[in-house]
């Protein structure tokens, strides 16, 4: 139904030097659904904001469907916009608050009466439709809110943070019920959040923002496991992932990296990307995530050359994880996680792996990712 | 456990009886007095309903009495059935009065409500200059202004016509302020879904800015329209017909004229009624809507 395409796009603010959205890229499939994420202040709602026409866009294109959008008032756009805060007409019942977008659109009355119904089934919001939005709750706020954006049966639906409003386990419900209903229509949707596990369970392909800056264009899995810096590293996944400053060293024909504790050996692949680079001898990062830290004998097994020792500082148990953190002489703590069986004491000296086929390598100044 | 106390606490008279009558030694203090106030200020309003029906044998008592003892309409009759035939009838004072406070009244809100919304909604050059000089024309004295305005009314030859009523009172800075605030409160959000959905500039203003300012309006519309009804301003300065003139203008010539007389008295006392009774009125239709706030009810 739809394909976005932003081409060069801008946006600056007044007279400020510094761009809110600096030569944004991308092409949206139609029928994806698309993931901004971002800390606050990255230019990810700015972005969503141009393209509902709600600001102007500095600089570049952007098309919906071959068409160029960027002149055309928001209601010429085909598209519905979710708000965080819900934005519904205060005055207006639920009924009418679905309703007012096809009113307005001069659709005829069984018509609207139709497509009111229909999409209060789909939300399951039909009892409440007489209701003033004061006597909802905030997830079934949000529900009208989305059903004011279906019921026009839009090109493009545009989210804007739209559960953050909501409580920890209602925000987990109505992730699934967006997803499903992303399914069910099937209508390309750009959903701007700053909660990594959002991005990461919702999303066809997510894009990492920082500074208004496109950091990473990808799926989930490859934004996890191939992370381009070590911003987008960090940014997805909790606790974030380890990193661990080093140098490279030649060991016989084998690379290995040292800290002032340990060495461990870098695998062949990783290796010969590290040698391609001149990085040899070299200060560089090791990234590694928590979950590919180890005190399994099957990976002891695996990476004889990779292990190492730790202090147990302190640690959080999940219920199905146990997340340890342990000092190493770093500046940071390390973080592992492990099965929620093993217990430690403070200060207890902890035997450790590292799955290093999953270590990822980046340049120390530039950030930048070294190694697949 | 969570799901039935509230049940529990909701049939127990006796928790109600409780929090209704524990109350600590200086709120009983506090409302005792407070309840004392509020009889006294009380007291001008039940003596204009009683002035007005007491028989001229009443009105002169010394010391005077607060309630009516024997209640007649005859000061109304006065007021409108004896002065039927003089030059300019009462009953031509009060309706060019009404005809005036409701057309002015009106007139304020829509052109207060259309000056404000641009004010705080939008940014355009210039916007916060002239919202500054709308506060600082809030600081004049309404004398400073007669002579400016009378030149204005009679270069424009408004002058013995109800617009030279109306238009004074339509530049109402104090309205545009009140609901400059009030809009300033709508989440910018709201408006915005009202653009994606399709409305436009006006459609917003009307179907969702002004309902949600609803409160700001039945305020701004009590105070003018108070202001409005008592003024004799633009009746002593623009107005030379007396067929023009309004009410209150016609109540102060009345008393004017009574410092030392019996005529007229009664007819004075009714009309002192009269003019109270629009007031109280409106202030009865608007009030539920200014204590009414909603503004934030469709959002978070």
């Amino acid at each position: 139904m739809a394909r976005i395409l932003f081409n060069h796009v801008y946006k600056r603010y007044g007279k400020e030097k510094i761009p809110a959205v600096k030569d944004f890229n991308l092409e949206i499939e139609d029928k994806e659904f698309i993931v901004f994420v971002g800390p606050s202040g990255c230019g990810k709602s700015t972005t969503l904001r141009m393209v509902a026409g709600l600001e102007d866009i500095s600089e570049g294109e952007i098309f919906i469907n071959n068409e160029l959008i960027n002149d055309l008032p928001p209601k010429d756009r085909d598209i519905a916009m979710v708000f965080q805060n819900y934005a519904l007409y205060p005055n207006m019942s639920v009924y009418e608050n679905i309703a007012f977008g096809l009113r307005l659109r001069k659709v005829p009355k069984h018509e609207i009466d139709l497509g009111v119904k229909r999409a209060a089934r789909v939300l399951e919001i039909e009892q409440f439709l007489d209701r003033k939005p004061r006597q909802l709750s905030g997830g079934q706020r949000q529900r009208v809110a989305l059903g004011r954006a279906i019921v026009r049966n839009p090109k493009v639906f545009l989210m804007d943070e739209p559960l953050s409003n909501l409580d920890a386990k209602l925000r987990v419900q109505m992730r699934t019920e967006i997803t499903r209903l992303h399914k069910q229509l099937g209508v390309t949707t750009i959903y701007v959040t700053h909660d990594q596990t959002e991005a990461m369970t919702m999303g066809n392909r997510i894009v990492v923002m920082r500074d208004g800056v496109i950091q990473q264009v990808d799926t989930p899995e490859d934004i996890y496991n191939y992370p381009n810096n070590m911003f987008v590293a960090s940014f997805i996944g909790a606790p974030p992932m380890n990193f661990i400053e080093g140098r490279v060293q030649e060991n016989g024909d084998k690379l290995e990296f040292h800290t002032r504790r340990f060495a461990l050996e870098i695998p062949e692949g990783k290796a010969n990307s590290i040698r391609e680079k001149n990085l040899v001898d070299k200060v560089v990062v090791l990234g590694i995530r928590p979950e590919n830290i180890s005190i399994d004998q099957i990976v002891f097994d695996a990476f004889p050359n990779a292990v190492f020792h730790g202090i147990h500082k302190s640690d959080e148990l999940m219920g199905a994880d146990r997340f340890i953190f342990l000092d190493i002489g770093a500046e940071n703590d390390l973080v592992a996680r492990v099965n929620p069986r093993y217990r430690f004491d403070d200060d207890e000296r902890v035997r450790l792996v590292m799955d290093m086929n999953k270590a990822i390598f980046f340049d120390r100044t530039t950030q930048e990712r070294i190694t697949d | 456990m969570a799901a039935v106390t509230p049940k529990a606490r909701r049939f127990n008279p006796f928790r109600r009886r409780s929090k209704l009558f524990g109350w600590d030694t200086s709120q009983k203090v506090i409302t005792f007095f407070l309840v004392i106030l509020g009889l006294f200020m009380l007291l001008p309003l039940v003596y204009i309903f009683n002035h007005a029906l007491k028989p001229y044998s009443e009105l002169f008592i010394f010391p005077p009495n607060i309630f009516v003892i024997n209640p007649t309409l005859s000061n109304f009759t006065e007021l409108f059935v004896v002065t039927r035939d003089s030059t300019v009838p009462a009953s031509r004072y009060l309706f060019n009065s009404i005809l005036i406070a409701v057309l002015a009244t009106g007139a304020v809100i829509v052109v207060s409500a259309l000056a404000a919304y641009p004010l705080a909604k939008h940014r355009f050059p210039g916007s916060k200059a002239l919202f500054s000089i709308i506060i600082i024309s809030l600081m004049f004295v309404p004398e400073t202004m007669m002579i400016p305005r009378y030149v204005v009314i009679s270069s424009i030859g408004i002058i013995d016509t109800y617009w030279g009523h109306i238009l004074p009172h339509v530049a109402a800075p104090v309205s545009v302020f009140l609901m400059k605030q009030f809009m300033d409160q709508v989440p910018d959000e709201l408006i915005e879904a009202g653009k994606i959905d399709g409305a436009r500039e006006f459609g917003i203003f009307i179907r969702i800015v002004m309902p949600i300012c609803l409160p700001a309006v039945a305020t701004s519309a009590i105070l003018q329209f108070q202001n409005i009804w008592g003024s004799t301003e633009t009746s002593v300065l623009f107005m030379t017909d007396d067929a023009m003139k309004t009410f209150p203008f016609f109540l102060q010539t009345l008393t004017q004229n009574l410092a030392n007389s019996v005529a007229r008295q009664g007819a004075a006392a009714a009309a002192s009624l009269v003019m109270f009774l629009p007031t109280l009125f409106i202030f009865l239709v608007f009030q539920r809507k200014v204590i009414a706030t909603m503004a934030h009810s469709g959002i978070k």
